[in-house]
């Protein structure tokens, strides 16, 4: 299962005032070439795009939060796993894009004899799971976009190639920061809020 | 901390708009916390670590809630990865509220070599991370301090620590 085809998938499911969030590397280039419009947050570091998901979902209890994580990124601070467990938010979707390495480097093992599903449950998620195809991919978004929450879901993808580029100016920084407040101030959550 | 203190900063945090309430328990603002957990006006979240903590508020502060996290010493030592970037990356508007543990005044027992650590590395610590803080240290200029601390954060868009010590805290 390749990274690109689930993200362009998911992209699909996601409508105009969902909000997501996406950690550093591939996630969020990939993730800027499906859906580069809306409220996106791009390329946290390593740790921090799950609990920053996490803070959108009590700031817009009214719609779905996407988390798009990774599987070094959740390693590194998997704490956040019991935080979301306590918090319990029913908006959110986390994804976590797990292509068993650091980055594209192959020989660089993250999740060998490790099941961040079972991590989850195990923190207190019951929505966890780990799909390996296409289509469990398909079925399980699908139904996570439509059920109460909270869900992760672990996609099992294959190591991809090398570094992607992406405009910078919209994925990583204080200039992507600034167009995702734009669209935080333009939400109708946060204009109904004012 | 006494209930003074404890009073002063709700109503303070109230009078902000300040309703997002975020935390990893310690003891010297343990009365702070609890007092801002059973007050229904504020929602109250307990983290697992620092850095989701500082993280999870950050995603909250720029999705337009007011957020203060309530911390030590050790909290921001532990949540200094993700400061850095919800700070000097993001400018996220968080406020915090942090014991200054190893302060002159800390008579709280735990070993004088954790409290000169604490002393020493504190406010090198944040001004690395170009945090701005202030010591809150006097009862009389507590509320203007938490008045002053939320604005500036606000308006700068960006973390600000305000270090409790003295007849504030101990």
């Amino acid at each position: 299962m390749k990274r690109f085809d689930c993200l362009k998938l998911l992209a699909s499911l996601v409508d105009e005032h969902m909000f997501a969030v996406t950690s550093l590397s591939t996630n969020a280039p990939f993730w800027f070439n499906v859906r580069p419009q809306g409220p996106n947050f791009f390329a946290l570091n390593m740790g921090l795009c799950l609990p920053f998901a996490l803070g959108l979902t009590v700031a817009f209890p009214k719609r779905k939060i996407i988390a798009i994580d990774s599987d070094g990124s959740l390693m590194n601070d998997s704490s956040s796993l019991i935080t979301v467990a306590d918090v319990n938010p029913a908006n959110l979707v986390a994804f976590v894009m797990d292509n068993g390495s650091y980055a594209f480097m192959s020989s660089t093992f993250t999740t060998r004899r490790t099941d961040l599903a079972k991590m989850a449950q195990g923190a207190g998620i019951a929505n966890a799971s780990t799909v390996e195809t296409l289509e469990e991919f398909s079925a399980a978004a699908k139904q996570a976009m439509e059920s109460a929450g909270p869900t992760l879901i672990v996609a099992k993808v294959e190591r991809d190639p090398g570094r992607v580029s992406a405009d910078r100016s919209r994925t990583s920084g204080r200039p992507m920061r600034e167009w995702f407040m734009d669209a935080v101030r333009r939400h109708p959550d946060y204009q109904e809020r004012r | 901390m006494d209930q003074h203190s404890v009073q002063v900063i709700v109503e303070t945090l109230k009078e902000e708009g300040v309703d997002l309430a975020v935390t990893l328990p310690e003891e010297p603002t343990f009365a702070l916390t609890e007092a801002m957990r059973e007050d229904p006006f504020f929602q109250a979240v307990t983290v697992a670590g620092e850095g989701n903590g500082l993280a999870f508020c950050a995603g909250a502060a720029l999705g337009g809630r007011r957020v203060v996290f309530v911390t030590g010493i050790a909290g921001l030592l532990v949540g200094t990865w993700a400061l850095s970037q919800m700070g000097m990356v993001y400018g996220a508007p968080i406020l915090i509220l942090a014991s200054y543990r190893g302060d002159f005044g800390d008579h709280s027992g735990i070993p004088g070599s954790q409290l000169l650590m604490f002393k020493q590395v504190a406010e090198p610590l944040l001004g690395a991370l170009r945090v701005p803080y202030r010591i809150v240290n006097q009862k009389a200029t507590l509320k203007r301090m938490i008045q002053e601390g939320s604005f500036a954060c606000q308006d700068y868009s960006h973390p600000i620590v305000l270090l409790l010590s003295g007849e504030v805290l101990w």
